[in-house]
């Protein structure tokens, strides 16, 4: 993967839960450009990785970050830099889906809106373009005005995608279990529109479901008590994995 | 012996069943009673003309204008300040010992007696500040004894918005301010209103901080530095007084009237700004 542009690097990087070590010292980088599934058990620290890269975990006080988290380049823990501007470059779609108690289009915008995007005629272009991304667009064009929390969890998971690329800035995407809740068509839908977007951004996919993340992801992660226990391209690690708990886990052992 | 399940359930929901029965009868007898011996009083001339002979006869203007300016300036005056407290406490710093003694004092304010408010008022502002009795003593009084509810009633409707819409917004890159103007406070306003509403009917029927604070002029008030006498307080004086009878409860049912015709706005207009955003 040396080859590759590097989105994200990670240099000895530890997230505590208090006393808790939850990250232990990562090192790793995510490459630019393809998607990165992460896989392990739950409580093996995937989601304090994901809200990790996007500084979502210091919405809880007791949860502190050591070591280096480079984005392009640039530490995202650096005392001076700007957090609020790393969130609109890096969204994130949780695992369920949150219709804020807005109209669809008013979710949508929600982002732009924040950023200063105040022409109409942006706006409605933005929310076409981010509701066709998200495979959206069809099934609401006629009622964008109504509530987002009138749809249903599906939808609204699409929903909440789309309102994560209407903003300009993005340039990577995480993705929290974004389908644990959802029927397997609205889960393909939003498979197929990642696969577009990689195109795009750079996209990190925590999923329980190692299943999905064979299907989608380029690269795959095996996390195990807040280990990084092997990390390579998801054909790999899939077919002939080089540790025996990434293996277990794989085929279904435990876990 | 035990009571087999089907006649605990008839007495359960007999039992149940009275008490709002009952509940309701007093409430509507009340209104009913009070309508009954005051709407014939009510008319035109009684709501828009100026007492006479200490409001033996004429109208209630000037009351019913203290009675809309008091309560409107103590809420101008405490729901900024309440609603910010409450947002403070909730939004910008976390769960400490400080802030739970807060909150307990705002708890323990709000159970106090109005006199003593009243009695604060007038040696505070009324005689301290040399403000006399007036709509802006009496405004600030009313401020402070409203203030304890609306920061606890906010303080628990900003609490009940889900966690999930805050992370939402955070990360689409909205900074604490942006989240709390257009998630928190937009989906705590149910609640900030029925705070609002039970001060509001609090400062309506108050009666004796305002006559320690506000007076109890009956002239019209032309600044806030002129005494004013409410409704509550009118009926009171007409009441207590001997003054007139039909007087007091002309006055009493219009007051009753405009309460509830404040709070079906209010609850209208909620309504509408709920099921413009989940519809």
């Amino acid at each position: 993967m040396s080859d590759r542009a590097v989105k994200v690097a990670l240099r000895g990087f530890s997230v505590f839960h208090g006393k808790e070590q939850a990250l232990r010292s990562l090192t790793m980088s995510i490459p630019a450009n393809r998607i990165l599934g992460i896989i392990g058990p739950s409580g093996s620290g995937k989601t304090t990785f994901l809200r990790a890269l996007n500084r979502l975990n210091d919405l809880s006080p007791d949860i502190r970050a050591e070591g280096q988290a480079l984005l392009d380049g640039e530490d995202i823990y650096h005392p001076d830099y700007d957090v609020v501007r790393l969130r609109k470059r890096v969204g994130m779609l949780f695992a369920l889906p949150v219709a804020l108690p807005l109209s669809i289009y008013e979710n949508v915008v929600y982002g732009p809106r924040l950023s200063g995007v105040r022409d109409r005629k942006r706006l409605v272009e933005l929310v076409e373009s981010s509701l066709k991304a998200a495979f959206l667009w069809d099934e609401v064009k006629d009622r964008l005005q109504t509530s987002g929390m009138r749809l249903s969890g599906g939808q609204q998971q699409r929903l909440c995608l789309a309102r994560v690329l209407a903003m300009e800035e993005l340039e990577m995407i995480l993705l929290d279990e974004p389908c644990s809740g959802l029927d397997p068509i609205s889960t393909a839908k939003i498979e197929e529109a990642l696969t577009l977007l990689k195109a795009r951004y750079t996209i990190v996919l925590v999923t329980n479901n190692t299943k999905q993340a064979a299907r989608v992801a380029d690269d795959t992660a095996f996390f195990l008590m807040g280990d990084l226990i092997e990390y390579g391209p998801t054909q790999h690690l899939f077919t002939v994995p080089q540790h025996s708990r990434t293996s277990d886990y794989v085929t279904g052992r435990f876990g | 012996m035990r009571v087999p399940p089907k006649y605990t359930q008839v007495l359960a929901v007999t039992l149940l069943g009275g008490a709002t029965l009952l509940t309701l009868v007093v409430l509507v007898f009340i209104i009913v009673f009070v309508l009954t011996k005051g709407l014939p009083t009510v008319s035109a001339s009684f709501l828009f003309t100026v007492p006479r002979d200490m409001g033996r006869a004429g109208g209630i203007l000037p009351t019913l204008i203290g009675t809309v300016l008091l309560p409107l300036l103590a809420l101008v005056i405490a729901l900024p300040l309440g609603v910010g407290t409450a947002v403070y406490l909730t939004e910008y710093t976390r769960a400490t010992r400080v802030t739970r003694m807060l909150s307990f004092g705002a708890d323990c304010l709000a159970g106090i007696p109005s006199i003593i408010f009243g009695l604060f008022g007038f040696i505070f502002f009324v005689v301290m500040l040399h403000m006399g009795w007036c709509l802006l003593a009496g405004g600030l009084t009313l401020a402070i004894m409203i203030l304890p509810t609306i920061i606890r009633t906010s303080e628990e409707a900003i609490r009940a918005v889900p966690n999930a819409y805050r992370e939402v917004s955070f990360s689409l890159g909205a900074t604490r301010w942006e989240t709390v103007l257009k998630v928190v406070l937009p989906n705590a306003l149910p609640g900030i209103v029925t705070g609002i509403m039970l001060g509001i009917a609090r400062c309506i029927g108050e009666t004796a901080a305002v006559i320690f604070t506000a007076g109890s002029s009956l002239r019209m008030p032309t600044s806030v530095f002129d005494s004013v006498r409410t409704m509550s307080v009118h009926f009171y004086i007409l009441a207590r007084e001997g003054i007139s009878n039909e007087n007091a409860y002309g006055t009493a049912a219009v007051l009753i009237i405009s309460v509830l015709a404040v709070n079906l706005v209010a609850y209208g207009l909620m309504h509408r700004f709920i099921s413009r955003r989940t519809r």
